[in-house]
């Protein structure tokens, strides 16, 4: 019996080191150690032995065991470390194939500067207000100060539809709809879509319009510079420059034209400020008291101002889109720069 | 309006640059559009004495000069043969450079050494022909000074873009008295000496006012035995200067005085009137008039016309009649000077489209004060320049004489609104300085009365606007508001729309913007029937072109469209959406209805052309699960998919209609063949629409969550045969309907149609995952549990386990 283990165990220890894969040692450990495995069959001898024999006989097959097992188990992690290491070495993919992903979505360039915008005035306290693009010419003109056959009606084309309405021709109608509404203090952001009469390079019969309105006890001039100062900052980076000169809306005064330091040339004066350094982004002023008539406020206690700018034109300057039809022909080559 | 620096001068004694002062005029409201230099860069073209001429030696044309720029001696050569020896004449020196970009070199003419040339007129630019070169008076100026300076050519054209308000500066006066008030400088005023004669004017002419309400001023003034004849070149040059052509010294006169102060003038023949008289009255209905322009016009009765005895000579402040034009026959003029009513004219010239420099000032209001003056100025100048007799004194009928309301000023207002500190004293100097009678009232306000020709200032805010704009908006420090809190949300709609734009953008989709306006007949491309209210549509009574006539009332005619175009460009993988309002009509007198909708198309492959995975193309499925991710993320209860009445412009076998409940929320399916081909789309289409304000009414905002159970897991699948006709849906709603907390997931893994399957049947296979909340499931239970549901399957929807 002793012989007999001696001879399974260098048999094993042999065939172990002989092997080279995984799969060979793990038949190698069921042949000897399985159920029906020569060292297993061996243990079943035991019980025919004597009893002095048996313990040490016992001892010996069980060392012999260990033995088998230590080498198995480390013949199987060699092998499998080796297996590793060959099929690191073998296995290489080309990195450089572009990945695999899904294609990709994009806002509308209006979409996103309107979404900047009202979130920039969403820091500043003003909420988001709405109103029809088919309009009453009261909303449109006259409640904003522009009596029937005013000259100032020709700084604005009009599209009329039927029943003596219109397609606004800026968004400062929801001005009034918010102020008949609501009482002071009031301060709104109204992004819209506005129409006028007009089709070029630079103009497009249908565009967008932001409007800003605030109306409290005590609100300047100086505070409307203020707030336009910390926008145009945030939308088109620190110390943009802005300059405010004197103009005129039918619905605000003292009014004024906004203008930024040319983004472009950063004021040195270039082909897209027309040599000025300067570039006209939006129109404000304090409310007109005959708005304020309009809407039933008190222009003795109360005070605010109004602002408006054309989306098209900011998102032309941020993006460097020089023909404003590209915005509205919806390639998707355009679109997808975005 | 355009403007020049030296006209300016003549008016205002400013000493700033033309710079400083374009960017003055900006400042004070005037804005400087553009800006021209006259003689800018032809500094080195000088006045210079020829010394000697003589013959070139190789060219019998040619002359060989000595020339003296007053530091130099210089040759050059010359092929003019107006100028002698002694003559001052304009040398433009090596480096100059003229207009149309001709640089002087050094060069050899003929073998003869040539360092600069002697300028004509043309090459100057000064005029279009020019006979020789220019010889100057003798000693005009110092040998070496800029040609442009000695002549006094030197200016500057501002092109002025004025706002509506601003009619008083549509004229140099006007723009000079701002710019006087801005600086502190006096006004200086045209000269008018009146030489008048004897006879009275009011005993040649006579005027009548029948609608004084329209015609509040009308004075005239008479001129006998002129000559119409050439403007002089100071005249023509001056209106020249600000792009008017000259046409004779009368009418020359006229445009001069509009543009010095802003008052048209009008220059009738007055052999030509009947009666010498003029009466001022509205037109009769239908009555007929040819204007200057060789135009039949027909009048109605709110158009004002000037009259002679007989019939209409003038089109009110628009235009003059061709049956009283002046011409070069002329010998006597009645000269008009007149003030109509801005509302009048305005009605009248638009009606006709009728815009002249006399109507554009009318229309904004003119200085009724200066009426008088600009007349007597002109008939001054006209008796200057054709000679004649002036008849003594002007006739003046005022019957709409007032005088101007005095506006009650608070200084501290001005302070409060501006957010500026002026002193009130600071504050009273600017609105003196802009010609307003100033008086102060005991109770510290200030009563102010505004110049006639400042017609913009009614009211105290326009006196506040005045003292920020002449103190200079660049004064005004940026201030915060100091404000009440107000706590503000975006509303839901507002918060809806933007999740929802987030979100299909997230699902690769690319947003487009179309026109809200489109063709009549794009909505017919979707053969809806007849009756469908789509086809009623809000018009434009004014549109511009007629594929922007109609306010849409789908989305999906400029979505096919945009796909169509994109297709063109080789762009084939499109997944496109729009979020917009449509524009449905109003009942009755009600507002139109303007909803937001969503519609979406997607075409093309997957996932775009790849090196790793087949070009699959989308389909029906794919528009599908788009709607599906949108109504998920709402989370809008009670989705069910319906075949029956379809819209008419999707594929009746792989469409329906969407519905939450009973309300129907939108519909996808792929695009009818025939609707393709009606936009010019040559691969199928797969489109959705969704109703945005329904799913935002529809749309659980509350959401409940629940832990995910701790057990472990039991899948079985099962696959089975149905009959085509049989929705795969029937087989999930079955399996749920077995309401057992233990049924996890179910899912449908496989859809089978081929060897195997007999035809009308499709095998479908479904995966159930069994989990409970409780405990760890016991294979009996599991077993029960499914077996009961395939018994289901098979009683209920005679299904075959495969």
């Amino acid at each position: 019996m002793r012989e007999q283990l001696e001879q399974l165990r260098n048999g094993a220890l042999q065939a172990i080191s002989k092997a080279s894969s995984v799969e060979q040692l793990q038949d190698i450990r069921i042949s000897l150690l399985g159920r029906k495995g020569e060292l297993t069959a061996l243990m079943k001898g035991l019980g025919s032995l004597s009893a002095e024999d048996r313990p040490i006989v016992g001892q010996l097959v069980n060392t012999v065991r260990d033995e088998i097992e230590s080498a198995l188990g480390a013949a199987i992690e060699s092998a499998h470390e080796k297996f590793i290491a060959a099929r690191l070495q073998s296995e290489r993919i080309d990195i450089s194939l572009p990945g695999r992903r899904p294609l990709k979505g994009t806002k509308h360039p209006v979409s996103l500067v309107i979404e900047e915008i009202c979130s920039i005035f969403a820091g500043l306290g003003f909420a988001v207000a709405e109103g029809p693009e088919i309009e009453h010419d009261w909303y449109n003109f006259e409640a904003l100060n522009f009596p029937p056959e005013h000259p100032a009606r020709d700084m604005q084309d009009t599209f009329f539809v039927e029943n003596n309405m219109l397609l606004r021709t800026h968004t400062s109608p929801v001005q009034i709809r918010t102020m008949l509404k609501q009482k002071p203090p009031v301060r709104i952001i109204a992004p819209g879509t506005v129409y006028r009469c007009d089709s070029d390079a630079t103009h497009s019969p249908m565009f967008h319009q932001i409007e800003g309105l605030m109306v409290d006890s005590k609100v300047t001039f100086g505070d409307l510079k203020g707030i336009l100062t910390v926008f145009t900052n945030q939308l088109f980076g620190q110390k943009t420059g802005v300059r405010l000169r004197p103009s005129y809306f039918p619905f605000t005064e003292p009014s004024a034209e906004v203008d930024i330091a040319c983004v472009i040339c950063g004021g040195k004066g270039c082909r897209v400020c027309k040599n000025s350094g300067w570039l006209e982004i939006l129109g404000a002023g304090m409310v007109d008291p005959e708005v304020y008539r309009h809407v039933q406020y008190d222009a003795e206690n109360i005070s605010g101002f109004a602002f408006g700018m054309g989306i098209e034109r900011i998102a032309m300057l941020k993006y460097g889109i020089s023909d404003m039809r590209l915005l509205f022909e919806n390639d998707v080559r355009f679109l997808r720069q975005f | 309006m355009n403007v020049t620096y030296n006209w300016l001068k003549e008016f205002v004694d400013f000493d700033v640059t033309s710079d400083e002062l374009a960017s003055l005029l900006t400042m004070l409201g005037l804005e400087v559009e553009s800006m021209v230099k006259l003689g800018d860069g032809l500094d080195d073209v000088v006045v210079a004495l020829v010394e000697e001429k003589r013959q070139h030696p190789n060219a019998d044309k040619l002359s060989l000069c000595r020339v003296n720029n007053g530091k130099e001696v210089l040759d050059v050569v010359c092929g003019a043969q107006n100028f002698s020896q002694g003559d001052t004449v304009a040398l433009a020196q090596i480096g100059a450079i003229l207009p149309g970009d001709f640089k002087i070199k050094r060069s050899k003419i003929r073998g003869e050494e040539s360092c600069g040339m002697l300028c004509s007129d043309k090459e100057l630019g000064l005029a279009e022909e020019s006979a020789g070169i220019i010889v100057l008076p003798p000693g005009i100026a110092t040998l070496g000074t800029p040609v442009f300076t000695a002549l006094g050519l030197k200016d500057t054209l501002f092109e002025i873009g004025l706002t509506p308000n601003r009619s008083d500066c549509l004229s140099v006066i006007g723009i000079a008295r701002d710019i006087a008030a801005k600086l502190g400088l006096k006004m200086k005023f045209p000269h008018s000496t009146l030489v008048e004669c004897s006879e009275r004017t009011d005993s040649v002419i006579s005027v009548t006012i029948k609608n004084p309400d329209l015609c509040p001023r009308y004075a005239a003034r008479y001129i006998s035995g002129c000559k119409v004849a050439p403007s002089p070149e100071w005249l023509v040059k001056r209106l020249n200067s600000i792009g008017i052509r000259s046409i004779n010294n009368v009418v020359d006169v006229t445009n001069l005085v509009m543009m010095e102060l802003g008052q048209p003038l009008h220059a009738f023949d007055c052999l030509r009137l009947s009666g010498k008289q003029i009466v001022v009255r509205t037109a009769e209905e239908g009555e007929q008039f040819t204007t200057l322009d060789n135009q039949l016009r027909t009048l109605n009765s709110t158009d004002l016309v000037i009259c002679d005895a007989e019939r209409p000579v003038a089109l009110a402040g628009i235009m003059g009649g061709l049956n009283s034009e002046i011409e070069s026959t002329t010998t006597t003029i009645l000269l008009e000077s007149a003030f109509f009513k801005p509302a009048a004219i305005r009605k009248t010239a638009k009606r006709l489209g009728l815009h002249t420099e006399s109507s554009h000032r009318f229309e904004r209001g003119i200085d009724i004060d200066s009426v008088t003056r600009a007349l007597d100025r002109a008939a001054t100048l006209i008796v200057e320049l054709a000679g004649g007799l002036l008849s003594h004194g002007c006739i003046d009928a005022y019957p709409g004489r007032s005088d101007r309301a005095a506006i009650l000023f608070r200084p501290e207002k001005a302070n409060e609104l501006i957010g500026i500190n002026l002193e009130r004293v600071a504050i009273i100097d600017i609105l003196t300085r802009l010609e307003c009678q100033v008086s102060q009232c005991a109770d510290g306000s200030v009563s102010v009365v505004p110049p006639h020709y400042r017609i913009d200032i009614e009211r105290e805010i326009d006196l506040i606007e005045e003292v920020a704009r002449l103190n200079g908006y660049d004064q005004i420090p940026a201030t915060m508001p100091i404000a009440r809190v107000i706590s503000d949300r975006p509303t839901r709609h507002q918060e809806i729309e933007k999740k929802v734009r987030d979100l299909l953008v997230n699902n690769g989709m690319t947003e487009i913007i179309n026109f809200s306006f489109t063709a009549p007949e794009s909505v017919r491309k979707l053969l809806l029937s007849v009756d469908d209210p789509r086809h009623t549509a809000i018009k434009l009574a004014n549109p511009l072109i007629d594929e922007q006539s109609v306010m849409r009332t789908t989305l999906l005619p400029g979505l096919l469209e945009t796909t169509a175009r994109n297709m063109n460009f080789r762009s084939l993988d499109l997944k496109l959406f729009e979020i917009r309002r449509v524009y449905l009509p109003g009942k009755g007198e009600d507002m139109p209805c303007e909803p937001l909708c969503i519609v979406g198309a997607i075409t093309g492959t997957r996932d775009g052309d790849g090196w790793s995975r087949p070009n699959e193309l989308v389909d029906f499925f794919d528009a599908k699960g788009v709607v599906e991710t949108v109504l998920d993320f709402l989370d809008v209860g009670g989705i069910s998919w319906v075949t029956e009445n379809q819209e008419s412009y999707y594929h009746p076998g792989k469409s329906c209609k969407i519905f939450a409940g009973r309300e129907c929320v939108g519909s996808v399916g792929e695009l009818h063949p025939s609707v393709q081909k009606n936009f010019e789309i040559e691969k199928p289409v797969f489109c959705f629409e969704l109703d945005f304000e329904k799913l935002v009414k529809l749309s659980r905002t509350k959401k409940t969550i629940t832990a995910p159970s701790r057990f472990p897991d039991s899948t079985r699948d099962v696959a089975m045969l149905i009959p085509e006709e049989l929705a795969a849906a029937k087989i999930i709603d079955c399996i749920r309907a077995e309401k057992s907390n233990e049924i996890e997931h179910v899912q449908i893994f496989d859809v089978y149609r081929g060897k195997g399957v007999p035809d009308g049947y499709k095998s479908i296979a479904v995966r159930i995952r069994y989990r409970s909340f409780e405990r760890t499931l016991a294979e009996e239970e599991i077993a029960s549990l499914h077996n009961k549901i395939i018994t289901n399957l098979t009683n209920k929807l005679k299904i075959t386990v495969r």
